[in-house]
């Protein structure tokens, strides 16, 4: 038994679950077909319906569509979706009224469409009309007619139809007016096209829908050209001459109505000029993408100073055009351009924008565009400030964008601007070089700049990267810029370089070039090269200065001078003076005769002294080199010694070299030798050695005054500057008694008994102060 | 006031009358069309020397020819000669059912031709209720079939049958003209009296 409040909730249930759910949706936009089947039409009768409301699987909506046949017959089909169908019995019934209506129904109800009454033909779609033919004749180039085969008997009912043409190309169909086509036709007449045209031309049928579009393409008739052929030029100078190359180009009529086969032109240079037509062939190929050809009608010469005016008339086979006219002003006699023209790239057009000129006669406009050798134009109206290049423009290529006023058709002076449709990055980097070799801190690097034909926009600036030592740099330079020089480099380093070429899209490297920069500077190895040898030439000339300053010494310390044995000879003298000994005379002392030579005059001094050597004997001459016991290194000639004794004590070495000889003293004995007791005048022979003497042996008597002087001295003075010393105070001595070669045996004795009494207390070489003279 | 009605009303049968007319007058000569053609194909289907059969008289077929002098009894003539023919034309169907292949158009154009045929029938018995609601249409009488025929026999008859009623659609077009002038302006002229 259930209770009230269990019905209550119950109830509650069912409006909850009623309220989630909804009746079925009217179905609206019934629409139904019958569809052309080969001759006839066919038994299948196809409806479709649009839902209203919300599906849900779980109050599932079945629709049934119901066609009556009226007073015949009743055909219902149930379905869940959309759309159905229906098969009439054996025909479609044609010309009967069908009532049709869609039934949508589901557990919480039904509802039906709005019913539809129509004649059954209403909802016939035939196929579309057949073989369809459009024939454009000669004496009607823009009425064309076209003919087709209706799709069905026409006993089926009277079909309407509806026809339309486009150009090839362009998007927007032509209408024929349906008042203008009659019903239950095969043929219609088009007018207004254009001549020589290519054209589609459709045309579909209706019995009760329409059928689908079927159609052909055609082209019109040649008609006579209705419009002015295009003409324009391009000027060229020629260098060195006051004329320019002038190229008239023209482009076929707007309404060429059909191919252009010549074009007929006459140029006029002088006012009153009156010649004839030439006629200019036209290459027969046509344009395929819808831009007229460009003919190159003339190449002329036109002086600077000369103006000319060329009219131009183009033929095809029908007819002639009306004619074009071209004037081109002398130099510098132009009219004045347009002002602020501005060109700039927008939604894939190049557009152009001015300001008109103040000259009268205003025309209209030419806009032109260069690429290379490529040059095309279009002419705008005279009011016109804004436009678009119309022409199929190419991107990442430069043009040169041109606006001439024409006034009146004479040329005016054109405003220009450079612009890319669209821009992108180069192709290729600059071509990287090193204008010269490079330097230690420093190199200059040049490049080519990128083709204009692989820049694809503006260069706006380049970047120059470089690395070496472990750093890497990045410069960036203007784009008119063509070298740039790299400083504060390392020196003896590699260095890679390269640079990127950059437009507004994008840039592009150039290759690697390397360099190593020099370890020196230009001229510095020369300069050190140059240093050192002056240097080391200084050196050696104050080595030789030197040398020559203190050549004695080095005479003296490196060549002591021997006497030769094989090369002396014996000579006789008597000596002139007691063989006692005395104290040292410069007669005696003066056998041994000092002689300063300067090293440098030795040979002057050979000259000099020759003649007042105190040589009674023989000369005798002995060359010795600079390499002889003695020679100096200083001497560069062979020296000459003379050695006589009879002569005199001057035995100088006029060639500095010759070591005096000491008069032997003979009363001293020679290494403990007795000399005579009893001294004679002694006739000595001896060697003419250049050897010099002990000094025990010269001057005995000395011996003993001067082992205790030189006891003295020879601590602490050089021996050569001991040795020099007396030489300078025995100079004097010897000057006085140069003349004569005193040779004082018992000087000699004395002195050797002097001598052998210091000698003990001296060295056994004791410097011989008269007869001893430094090589 | 009424009498406005009555035009209105009487405007508004005569549209529906003129439309009846039309509408028959369109299927018989849709009919007219596929006769033709119907015969074309039976003729084509029937092997050699079926040149010949429609030449050939044969009883029992229906009269093509509409009888009656006012419009009430032509369209009643048309209506029961229409319908005399609809057992002959089952009649050929069966034999050709024997004669032909499953698949022959011949049998599949048959049957739409009579339910065309029997539509046009459709069409005028509500067009004669709706101007002679007071006399009721006659059904027509008993058909007489023939009697059973050899092959050749039922060739012929076949061709007979079909040939006769093109002609009758042929007289079914010509009386509905007539009549279309008659009974639909003659209505709206008993009207505008009334």
């Amino acid at each position: 038994m259930v209770s009230a409040g269990e019905m209550l909730v119950l109830a509650g249930l069912v409006l909850a679950v009623a309220a989630t759910r909804d009746p079925p949706g009217k179905p609206e936009n019934v629409s139904c077909v019958a569809v052309q089947e080969k001759t006839t039409i066919s038994r299948i009768f196809r409806c479709d319906w649009a839902t209203v409301g919300r599906q849900t699987s779980d109050v599932p909506t079945k629709y049934t569509l119901n066609v009556v046949v009226i007073h015949i017959r009743n055909y219902s089909v149930s379905t869940e979706g959309t759309h159905t169908q229906v098969e009439f019995v054996d025909t479609y019934p044609h010309f009967m009224n069908l009532e049709i209506w869609v039934e949508a129904h589901n557990m919480l109800g039904k509802i039906e469409s709005e019913h539809i009454t129509q004649d059954a033909n209403s909802f016939v779609k035939t196929n579309p009309p057949s073989d369809i033919k459009v024939i454009s004749e000669k004496y009607f180039p823009t009425s064309p007619l076209m003919n087709w085969t209706q799709p069905i008997d026409k006993s089926y009912g009277k079909l309407k139809y509806e026809i339309r043409f486009c150009t090839i190309g362009s998007p927007n169909w032509t209408y024929v007016p349906k008042g203008d086509i009659a019903t239950d036709i095969q043929s219609f007449r088009l007018q207004s096209l254009q001549p020589y045209t290519e054209y589609i031309t459709q045309v579909r049928s209706q019995l009760g829908h329409w059928s689908d579009w079927s159609g052909t393409t055609m082209k019109t008739a040649e008609d006579r050209p209705t419009s002015k052929p295009d003409v324009w030029r391009i000027i060229a100078e020629v260098d060195g001459k006051n004329e320019r190359r002038v190229q008239f180009i023209s482009k076929d009529p707007v309404f060429a109505n059909g191919r252009i086969i010549t074009f007929d032109i006459k140029i006029q240079e002088q006012k009153n000029d009156n010649l004839q037509w030439d006629t200019i062939l036209v290459n027969g190929s046509e344009s395929s993408d819808g831009q007229r050809v460009i003919t190159v009608l003339k190449d002329m010469l036109l002086a600077d100073l000369r103006p000319v005016r060329l009219c131009v008339t183009a033929n095809n086979s029908v007819g002639t055009s009306p004619m074009a006219s071209l004037f081109i002003s002398a130099k510098g006699h132009e009219d004045p351009p347009v002002k602020g023209l501005k060109v700039w790239s927008a939604e894939g057009k190049l557009w152009l924008q001015w300001t008109p000129p103040n000259g009268p006669d205003l025309s209209e406009y030419v806009v032109e565009w260069v690429s290379g050798d490529q040059t095309d134009w279009q002419r705008e109206n005279k009011n016109t400030r804004l436009t678009a290049i119309k022409g199929n423009l190419e991107g990442f290529v430069r043009y040169t964008v041109s606006v001439y006023s024409i006034y009146s058709g004479r040329i005016g002076k054109p405003a220009s601007k450079e612009a890319y449709l669209k821009e992108g990055a180069p192709l290729e980097g600059p071509v990287v070089r090193l204008n010269d070799k490079p330097g230690r801190n420093e190199a200059e690097l040049g490049w080519v700049e990128i083709p204009l034909h692989r820049q694809r926009g503006f260069i706006v600036n380049y970047t120059i990267n470089y690395t070496g030592g472990g750093e890497t740099h990045e410069i960036t330079v203007p784009s008119n810029t063509i070298s740039y020089t790299l400083k504060s480099l390392s020196s003896n380093t590699k260095y890679d370089t390269w640079i990127n070429a950059s437009t507004v899209r994008g840039s592009a490297q150039s290759s690697t070039h390397s360099f190593t920069t020099l370890k020196y500077a230009p001229g510095e190895v020369e300069s050190i090269v140059v240093g050192v040898c002056l240097g080391f030439m200084f050196v050696v000339l104050m080595t030789m200065l030197l040398c020559l300053y203190k050549k004695d010494v080095i005479k003296e310390n490196l060549w002591p001078r021997i006497p030769n044995p094989g090369e002396s000879t014996i000579g006789n003298w008597s000596p002139d003076y007691p063989l006692k000994a005395e104290t040292p005379k410069e007669n005696c002392l003066s056998g041994i005769s000092v002689l300063d030579v300067d090293v440098c005059d030795g040979k002057s001094m050979f000259e000099e002294d020759k003649a007042c050597l105190p040589l009674k004997k023989d000369k005798y001459l002995s060359e010795e080199h600079s390499s002889g016991i003695g020679g100096s290194s200083c001497m560069s000639s062979p020296r000459q010694s003379v050695s006589d004794s009879d002569e005199g004590s001057d035995m100088a070495d006029t060639t500095a070299s010759t070591v005096q000889y000491s008069s032997v003293v003979a009363s001293n004995g020679y290494k403990g030798q007795t000399p005579n007791p009893h001294p004679q005048q002694a006739v000595f022979s001896r060697s003419e050695s250049t050897q010099p003497l002990l000094d025990s042996e010269e001057n005995p008597d000395m011996m003993i005054q001067e082992s205790s002087r030189q006891s003295q001295h020879f601590k602490q003075e050089n021996p050569a500057e001991i040795h020099l010393l007396e030489m300078d105070q025995q100079q004097q001595q010897q000057e006085e008694g140069v003349e004569s070669l005193d040779f004082c045996p018992l000087d000699e004795e004395s002195e050797q008994t002097k001598s052998s009494e210091g000698q003990s207390a001296a060295s056994s070489y004791m410097s011989q102060r008269e007869g001893y003279r430094p090589q | 006031m009424a009498f406005d009605s009555s035009r209105t009303v009487a405007a508004s049968r005569n549209q529906q009358c003129g439309d009846s007319v039309q509408k028959s007058l369109k299927l018989s000569r849709l009919l007219q069309k596929e006769s033709v053609d119907l015969i074309k194909t039976y003729k084509a289907s029937q092997g050699e020397m079926s040149e010949l059969f429609c030449k050939v008289s044969v009883n029992n077929v229906p009269d093509p020819n509409i009888s009656g002098l006012e419009p009430s009894e032509k369209i009643a003539s048309i209506y029961t000669h229409l319908q005399e023919f609809f057992p002959h034309f089952e009649w050929v169907y069966k034999q050709q059912t024997d004669l032909q292949l499953p698949t022959s158009p011949l049998l599949s154009d048959l049957r739409r031709f009579t339910a065309g045929s029997r539509n046009l029938a459709y069409l005028i018995k509500p067009f004669y209720q709706s101007l002679f609601p007071n006399v009721p249409l006659p059904e027509g009488g008993p058909t007489t079939l023939p009697p059973p025929q050899n092959v050749f026999q039922q060739k012929v008859y076949g061709c007979v049958v079909l040939k006769t009623f093109k002609e009758l659609l042929s007289n079914v077009s010509r009386e509905l003209r007539s009549l279309k002038s008659q009974v639909c302006r003659r209505r709206t002229h008993t009207n505008t009296l009334f």
